[in-house]
């Protein structure tokens, strides 16, 4: 995972906490407008965020989120409790969301559909709001239920599924048998979709698993002189076999426009043909029907082959048949469905499907069932849940037949045929009371030739029996009890239901609610960043600082140990129990240094923006280079880099880098090179900016800082021009001759070195005219610790930080000579002045010379000229946690700090550029 | 590969593209009836050439080699 990504999840949460604070107390305070923007301003940033990412299920309900709040923010919805929940809801989700992308890197596909609801809900809430005074509003779960209604409330019979042609309705009727759901999908893009670069033909042709594919415009084509050709007016439908989950995932982009429904494979049982015939259908009818009764489903088939094979295949009724050869092949229990068909031949209209039941969703216990019926003598009494379901497809199915209102001929043999399969139940379900009660039903329905006296038997039956039995053996799913329990009375449900059982399900196990998050597992959803507030931190350096001190004391005990008590084993243990403690101690300032550093990139991610504008403005044609970003160091430094930074990379580009004609005049490639790099090196952090422009001339720069005062006339002639070009850092300095939003105000210099200095860092400035300058600002990776070394003299000690340190040397007195009243020595060939620290800080003490009178000379660069400072001793260099000198000691420029040793005594640290 | 424009042919190749509904648009306008569209080697075309086609329920000289272009583009060029 990205670091973007990361940074944007961990902000993410703590924009949904703040979102979910701010709601509650609006819950208190309705009115307050201040509150409300502040709500609006979290939604609004945080939609802003998650749309840098290809997130569109969060960004989708996050912007309706900000629509609603801006609209309440505007007076024109008014806040409610339900407004709140339903906000809470959506922010739920997106917190789901985002522990979805923590764990996975992306979220499943099948959010798109909540997404798309939660995002209708919210809008809704607009205008529902907008109309209908808020007071109205309550909690009602009324948005939750909307998923299972609306899929409900496709009617199948309503779609187009006649204009697919018989042959890929058969393939797709097969493919249902293989176990696969067909899906109606049908594909509406919004007419702006060609001007977002959409090609609506490319995602429909790339749908999976397309059976049969159409196309067609949603309204009249207008003439075409006035047609507008990118105004996308299409209509995709498909139907596919293809997973629902695969399905969703293909149109996550598009939610809002797709509907995806579920299709039962018997509505694609149309017969389609040319309805010549005329008295050979009824006959065939009255032949094959009584097959039906009987069940002598072979018999059945053989007559419908025969019948299809005399048809001319054109004929509506040899669709007919055919369709009737497949169902018998494919479902043959599926009595229902066969009698649909031949019925419809005689009226030549499409059967009606919507009552009957599909077979195929549970093939297995129907089969179980049949070979139940032949081998009656074995009682079954429980009841597995599959045989519970098909049990109550079989009794809703004879429920269904006993509603038929009609009157036919054959209405004697239905009826025995329906006590036959009931008699069989209860032969199954282990009842022979319910066998002679049947038997008693149907002789009565018999003599009355009306279907009531079995139906009221298996009202009762089912009301009470039926729901006893399956209960006392397995708990079923809610879904089923449900149905069973209520009376069957209302087949269409049934069906409705069972087709669509999977969903309906899932949805009511689940709850549709996004879950309150305090609910949740909080272990698993942790997250892993913590944000802490610097001066914690910092008070952990500090402690840690402590306690380095503290452990430094030790080696000190063991000495005295050793020396004034003269037990040398204690004094052994106190060592070994040292490097312990020193081994912990040191890795546990590591962690707290590690806490604190930050990568450069934190600064130089703002720099191609910033080059970019910057060069188009001044027509410059610039390349950005940036090498090592990732390069650590403490955040105080890092964050003190920023603005001096930007100073000199803005420096370069309008005084550095020349424009494009310039350029090509000198021989340069057109496009000027600004690197920006960062190693680290040691203990320091190195920054350089190197330009590949003009350079700096030494000579302007003399006259300009003598023409501004900056150097006398003397200086001017003596300063070499490497000092003359680091002049540019002097106070109120500038070679611009007008002042531009850019630069020329003398200023930028100042403040970069002033910047620099202030975390101790150091600047330098090359420039070679005409080939470029370079700038290089090397920074201690961490302010926290600073390594000094120790010198001593007049048997005083004092630290003076490494990084003024060049070296050490010994010299003989004799090399020391005297050039007017200053002291100096020559080094390697060059002339270094000598002066001693007891007179730099005003002790009266003469330095001492070593046993072979050789003086201690600290070599100590400042400002880039090395100075040569007698000390009597020189001692270790250690680490130390540099504490600013406070209260009345603050006034004492000489040092730059203190710092507790381990032996318990105060180390000055000297501030070398003050005392020199 | 743009739509190639004959007399009265528009050949289509290859992919069309969605600039190349206003050409194609602007070819129609002129004497819709006598203007025909080869289509035998396009595999994709982009819908805002498919709605021009279709709003000028143009004749089809050729049909795509493309199978399954071929029955999409049928469902919504040919004419009963």
């Amino acid at each position: 995972m990205n670091p973007l990504l990361e940074q944007f999840l961990s902000e993410a949460r703590e924009f949904l906490q703040g979102i979910g604070e701010k709601l509650m107390q609006l819950e208190d305070e309705p009115d307050n407008a201040e509150l409300m923007t502040e709500l609006f301003r979290f939604v609004h940033t945080l939609k802003g965020n998650s749309g840098l990412f290809e997130f569109p299920e969060m960004t989708r309900v996050l912007h309706a989120g900000e629509d609603l709040m801006d609209a309440v923010r505007k007076g024109r919805v008014g806040y409610s409790q339900a407004l709140a929940d339903q906000l809470l809801d959506a922010m739920d989700f997106v917190g789901i969301l985002c522990d979805e992308i923590d764990a996975d890197g992306r979220i499943d596909a099948s959010r798109a559909a909540d997404s798309a609801r939660l995002a209708k809900v919210l809008r809704s809430l607009i205008v529902v709001e907008a109309e209908a005074d808020s007071t109205s509003a309550s909690g009602d779960r009324k948005p939750t239920n909307s998923p299972a209604q609306q899929s409900a409330t496709v009617n199948l019979a309503q779609l187009p599924l006649a204009s697919i042609p018989e042959l890929n309705r058969i393939e797709a009727y097969r493919r249902t048998q293989n176990g696969d759901a067909l899906h109606w999908i049908s594909y509406k893009p919004i007419e702006e979709c060609f001007f977002q670069g959409d090609d609506p033909f490319f995602t429909a042709r790339q749908t999976p698993d397309i059976l049969w594919g159409n196309i067609l415009a949603r309204e009249s084509w207008p003439p075409l002189a006035e047609l507008d050709a990118y105004k996308c007016i299409l209509e995709f439908q498909i139907l596919t076999a293809a997973p629902r989950k695969e399905l969703d995932e293909h149109y996550q982009y598009m939610p809002d426009q797709v509907e995806i429904c579920n299709v039962d494979p018997l509505f694609l049982v149309i017969p389609q043909g040319n309805p010549n015939g005329g008295p050979v259908y009824g006959d065939f009818i009255d032949d094959v029907l009584p097959h039906l009764e009987t069940g002598d489903i072979t018999a059945l088939r053989i007559a419908a082959q025969t019948m299809l094979e005399l048809s001319n295949p054109e004929l509506w009724l040899s669709s007919a048949l055919r369709w009737l050869i497949l169902l018998i092949d494919s479902t043959p229990e599926n009595t229902t469905a066969f009698r649909k068909i031949i019925e419809s031949l005689r009226t030549l209209t499409s059967p009606d499907w919507s009552s009957v039941n599909s077979m195929p969703t549970a093939p297995a216990p129907a089969e179980k069932v049949i070979s139940a019926n032949v081998e009656f003598s074995e009682e079954k009494i429980l009841l597995s849940d599959e045989d519970a379901a098909a049990i109550k497809f079989i009794l809703a199915a004879q429920h269904q037949i006993l509603s038929f209102d009609d009157k036919p001929s054959w209405l004697l043999g239905r009826l025995k045929a329906v006590a036959a399969v009931l008699i069989n139940y209860c032969k199954v379900s282990g009842d022979l009371n319910g066998q002679a009660e049947i038997e008693e039903a149907l002789e009565q329905s018999l003599k009355a030739t009306s279907s009531t006296p079995l139906l009221t038997w298996l009202e009762v039956r089912e009301n009470e029996k039926l729901v006893r039995s399956v209960e006392s053996n397995s708990p079923p799913k809610t879904a089923t009890t449900n149905q069973i329990a209520a009376p069957i009375a209302n087949p269409v449900t049934l069906v409705e239901n069972s087709s669509e059982h999977p969903v309906v399900a899932t949805s009511i196990v689940e709850g549709p609610r996004f879950g309150r998050r305090a609910e949740d597992a909080g272990a698993a959803t942790s997250s892993k960043s913590l944000k802490v507030d610097q001066s914690k931190i910092d008070r952990l350096m500090n402690l840690i600082g402590e306690m380095v001190v503290s452990k430094n004391a030790l080696p000190y005990l063991a000495q005295r140990a050793e020396d004034q008590f003269g037990v040398r084993e204690l004094s052994r243990e106190i060592k070994s129990q040292y490097s312990v403690i020193n081994r912990i101690a040191e890795e546990m300032q590591d962690a707290i240094m590690q806490v604190r550093m930050m990568p450069v990139s934190f600064v130089f991610q703002r720099f191609p923006r910033l080059v970019r504008d910057i060069s188009r403005k001044l027509g410059k044609e610039v390349q950005l280079v940036l090498e090592g970003e990732e390069t650590e160091a403490d955040k105080n430094i890092i964050e003190s880099l920023a603005d001096p930074l930007i100073h000199i990379v803005r420096n370069s580009l309008d005084h550095g880098l020349e424009t494009p004609e310039a350029r090509l005049a000198k021989g340069k490639p057109a496009t000027g090179t600004l690197t920006i790099r960062a190693v680290q090196e040691g203990d320091q952090a190195l920054i350089e900016i190197i330009d590949d422009g003009k350079g700096i001339d030494p000579n302007i720069i003399k006259r300009k800082a003598y023409e501004k005062g900056v150097i006398d006339e003397a200086t001017m002639e003596r300063i070499t021009d490497r000092e003359a070009i680091n002049l540019v850092f002097a106070a109120g300095f500038s070679t611009a001759e007008v002042v531009s939003d850019l630069s020329g105000r003398g200023v930028g210099m100042d403040v970069v070195r002033t910047a620099v200095e202030k975390v101790n860092g150091t600047i330098l400035l090359d420039s070679e005219t005409g080939k470029g300058t370079r700038i290089r600002i090397s920074l201690p990776l961490s302010m926290a610790v600073t390594k000094v070394m120790i010198v001593e003299s007049d048997q005083q000690i004092f630290g003076v930080p490494m990084d003024h340190v060049m070296e050490t040397v010994r010299v003989p007195i004799s090399n020391i000579r005297t050039i007017k009243r200053s002291k100096t020595t020559v080094l390697r060939g060059n002339i270094v002045p000598l002066k001693t620290l007891n007179t730099l800080l005003g002790l009266s003490a003469q330095p001492k010379a070593n046993a072979d009178d050789e003086m201690a000379v600290l070599v100590v660069k400042i400002n880039g000229d090395a100075v040569g400072l007698i000390v009597d001793q020189f001692r270790e260099t250690i680490d130390i946690i540099q504490k600013p000198l406070g209260g009345v000691l603050s006034g004492l420029s000489a040092y730059s700090g203190s710092a507790l040793m381990g032996d318990g005594s105060v180390l000055m640290v000297l501030n070398v550029k003050e005392i020199v | 590969m743009p739509i190639e424009y004959k007399k009265n042919l528009a050949v289509f190749s290859d992919i069309s593209t969605v600039e190349e509904a206003e050409s194609l648009l602007e070819w129609l306008q002129n004497k819709p009836l006598t203007k025909k569209i080869d289509l035998l080697a396009c595999t994709h075309m982009h819908p805002a050439n498919l709605q021009v086609l279709m709003a000028q329920k143009s004749s089809i000289a050729a049909w795509p080699k493309d199978a399954n272009l071929r029955a999409w583009l049928e469902s919504a060029l040919k004419v009963e």
